[in-house]
């Protein structure tokens, strides 16, 4: 290619979020400049804890997902192999937790969301379908935050 | 004891040359090293690298991974060992608060997270994962937003198992939550757990991992004969098969893992080839993609502010990447383990969006068998299952019609040619393979089709005399026969494009026998009109013709010139084809093609082949004009 140039980078943010239960607080956001891969960018509704960049009306953005936060046990791991690993139940979660968001024209405000199933989950059909049943999911909001953004 | 006892001291790349904006940068804190002990630190962290790059896949990936390391002193050597977790009771003054003894199980180690994090992103912002390593040769370690682990023997398993979780959303695979002799585990709750290593599904046609597993391993591999307890058995199939093997994620039965072991089982012990895959998928799309030169590219916009582009590697994996407006381009993932036939050009993925939360995608595979995948916003990607039973041409091209949003039409060339269909209704499933109306391709042609109405459908392909032939089917009177365009001599294994501007007309553009780009046209008032050359251009020998209609009075051409260079022309009614010109600079391989796509009125997307052999874009928007190519990756 003779003319070669690259489109413009989405705005990225890093947030760092500490939690005690269920209180959690933005502890910093810092422009990053970091490429988000599809891998961290959901678009499925998979329950799970998620950080959605939202604009000023509410309307979600973009999600991404944040693994192992709020986990309510911590695995204990063998000193001799062929031990088991084990789990042992965390009477309050605590700690902390990372994510890179983006942050697109019109960002306003990040919300810390579980994502729970209403219904039981996905039906798996029958052989040769082309389409799952959808099971709706449930979206809880715990916190929201507002995003410093200087562009 | 704080970051009071101690101070960061700086940092430093210890492996990789990856672009830090678009790598997996892992960071090593030092917890509990003195001053003077920092390069015991160095040592230890030299020790994770080794560890880690011969830990598969990451040998394979280290093009796209940095690991940093950053000094941190400690006041005190160690960590608190306190005496309630089993420990000594030492305690030591060190930055990252570092403790044995959590919950009250001494090997449960861990640390400040919050200062773990800040101290990492203010060193490193651009790090993907965090492991403090603290200075003890107690064993110990643990997961969560920040790993840890000691620097007793073996202990950075535990650092690599962690990433398997923070960074690749992967689940445990033990089958057990407290080593087995729990209550309350011995099945495993109603319900298909998210993560991509563990399922409650035994169906082998829907089981989410049924792209690894050979047609010969029995499924279920490996039931649990007492839920009561964990199955503690050899594995029946020889170490690295791929499966069903009940027992998993904390329960005894109920939950399957892949393999007999990973390393979400059990430390010590290689990834399973799922969990690769996950891993593969998580840090491959930093990359750019090496596509097979000639198999064309295929673009879908469910909704104007999303792109799916669909290619396929120069290996011949199923490759996807996504461009949202909201996040940019996400990177190339490959989808479900697909590997396309690579006779001809190549089999190409086609893709079909149903509806904006649902996509359809078609290939031919290394068996010659037609395999669909889909993806749904509600439950993610599905395996590729094949739609019997019909043996295609190697390289052949599955072409895909939605009439309307619960059907799907699908055409293709037999391994004789033949002209195939088949399709699927949401009330039927999927109906047999017919012959179209006896039609046979020739050797390399693909069959174009085109839903003007819900209730109708037209054909086109290069017949064996290498003429332009077209048939149609209608819902109150079926197939009607094939009849010749024409008597325009093409290459064989030209495509025919078609563009329908408005229902009541066609447009159709392919190559001659000569390479000549030629045009004919239908309307339903005046019928076919003849063959004409498009502003004299030229292909590059095996280069189709893509057409794309932007309002229905415009026409908008893309191929490849003779010179391998990138040409576009237009039409508007009421004058004529425009010149062709070269597309900002642009060159692709020999044959290549251009994929293009228009989602909204006043812009066009481009995706090719580069002559690199990378997969390259461009735009053009109706205010600024033609942009420059870029290698398409993630943004």
């Amino acid at each position: 290619m003779d003319n070669v140039s690259q489109p413009t980078p989405t705005l990225s943010m890093r947030l760092i979020f500490e939690y005690d239960g269920d209180h959690v607080r933005l502890v910093s956001q810092q422009p990053v400049d970091v490429a988000i891969t599809g891998f961290d960018i959901a678009r499925t509704q998979h329950p799970g804890w998620y950080i959605d960049t939202r604009d000023a009306s509410g309307r979600s953005l973009a999600r991404v997902p944040a693994r192992d936060a709020f986990s309510g046990s911590a695995e204990v791991f063998p000193e001799q192999h062929g031990e088991p690993i084990t789990r042992t139940a965390v009477a309050k979660p605590r700690g902390a937790f990372t994510v890179v968001v983006p942050v697109p024209e019109g960002a306003d405000h990040v919300a810390v969301v579980r994502v729970a199933p209403a219904q039981p989950e996905v039906v798996v059909p029958a052989s040769r379908a082309t389409s799952a049943v959808a099971g709706s999911s449930e979206v809880t909001e715990l916190a929201r935050f507002p995003l410093q953004i200087s562009r | 004891m704080s970051t009071s006892d101690g101070a960061v001291i700086g940092s430093a790349q210890i492996f990789g040359s990856a672009p830090r904006n678009r790598a997996f940068n892992v960071v090593l804190l030092a917890e509990g090293f003195t001053t003077a002990q920092q390069n015991d630190f160095n040592n230890a962290c030299t020790a994770f690298v080794n560890a880690f790059r011969a830990t598969p896949p990451f040998d394979e990936l280290s093009p796209a991974i940095n690991i940093f390391r950053v000094n941190v002193s400690s006041t005190d050597s160690g960590a608190d060992d306190p005496v309630a977790g089993g420990g000594t009771g030492a305690t030591a003054r060190t930055y990252f608060d570092a403790t044995f003894g959590a919950n009250n199980i001494r090997r449960l180690l861990v640390c400040n997270t919050t200062t773990a994090l800040q101290v990492a992103a203010a060193q490193v912002p651009e790090f993907t994962v965090v492991v403090v390593v603290v200075n003890s040769t107690i064993y110990g370690g643990s997961g969560g937003g920040v790993g840890t682990y000691s620097l007793a023997g073996g202990a950075t398993e535990i650092a690599i198992h962690e990433m398997g979780h923070t960074a690749f959303g992967l689940a445990d695979e033990y089958p057990y939550y407290a080593g087995g002799n729990e209550t309350g585990h011995d099945h495993h709750p109603a319900g298909e757990p998210s993560e991509p290593n563990v399922t409650t599904n035994s169906n082998r046609n829907t089981l989410k991992w049924r792209w690894a597993v050979a047609s010969s391993t029995a499924i279920p591999t490996m039931s649990n004969p007492n839920c009561s307890q964990v199955d503690s058995r050899p594995s029946p199939v020889p170490m690295g098969t791929v499966g069903l093997f009940e027992g998993a994620h904390y329960y005894h039965c109920g939950g399957f893992r892949p393999e007999y072991d990973c390393k979400m089982r059990n430390l010590g012990v290689p990834f399973c080839r799922v969990c690769r895959q996950v891993i593969w998928n998580r840090i491959s799309p930093l990359a750019t993609l090496a596509a097979r030169a000639r198999t064309p590219i295929n673009v879908v916009a469910r909704y104007p502010e999303h792109l799916d582009v669909f290619a396929v590697a120069s290996d011949g994996r199923t490759m996807s990447n996504w461009w949202d407006q909201a996040s940019g381009w996400a990177g190339w993932f490959q989808v479900q383990g697909g590997i396309t036939s690579p006779g001809g050009a190549g089999s190409p993925i086609t893709a079909v969006d149903r509806y904006a939360g649902h996509l359809d995608l078609f290939t031919v595979g290394t068996d010659n068998r037609v395999y669909s995948s889909w993806w749904d916003i509600s439950s993610g990607w599905h395996p590729w299952f094949p739609i019997v039973t019909l043996q295609c041409r190697p390289g052949s091209t599955v072409n895909v019609v939605s009439r309307y949003s619960d059907h799907l039409d699908l055409f293709t060339t037999a391994s004789d040619g033949r002209i195939m269909s088949t399709w699927w209704d949401v009330r039927t499933g999927w109906a047999s393979w017919f012959q179209v109306q006896g039609g046979v391709a020739a050797a390399g042609a693909t069959v174009t089709a085109i839903a003007r109405y819900p209730f109708h459908l037209d054909l086109f392909t290069v017949g064996t005399n290498n003429q332009v032939y077209s048939c149609w089917w209608d819902e109150r009177s079926g197939w009607h026969n094939w009849f010749p365009i024409g008597n325009l001599q093409c290459r064989p294994d030209a495509t025919v494009t078609v563009v329908a501007r408005f229902p009541d007309q066609l447009d159709l553009f392919t190559t001659a026998s000569d390479g000549k780009i030629m045009s004919t046209w239908w309307n339903a008032r005046t019928g076919w009109g003849n063959w004409f050359q498009v502003s004299g251009g030229v292909a590059s020998a095996g280069s189709p013709v893509t057409a794309i209609a932007r309002y229905s009075n415009h026409l908008d051409l893309f191929t490849l010139g003779t010179d391998n260079r990138i040409y576009s022309t237009w039409w508007h009614e009421g004058s004529n084809w425009a010149g062709w010109f070269n597309v900002s600079g642009g060159v692709g391989k020999p044959g290549g093609q251009v994929a293009a796509i228009s989602r909204v009125t006043e812009h066009i997307d481009l995706f090719t082949v580069g002559s690199d052999g990378l997969v390259y874009s461009t735009w053009w928007d109706g205010a600024t004009g033609w942009a420059g190519w870029f290698s398409l990756g993630v943004t």
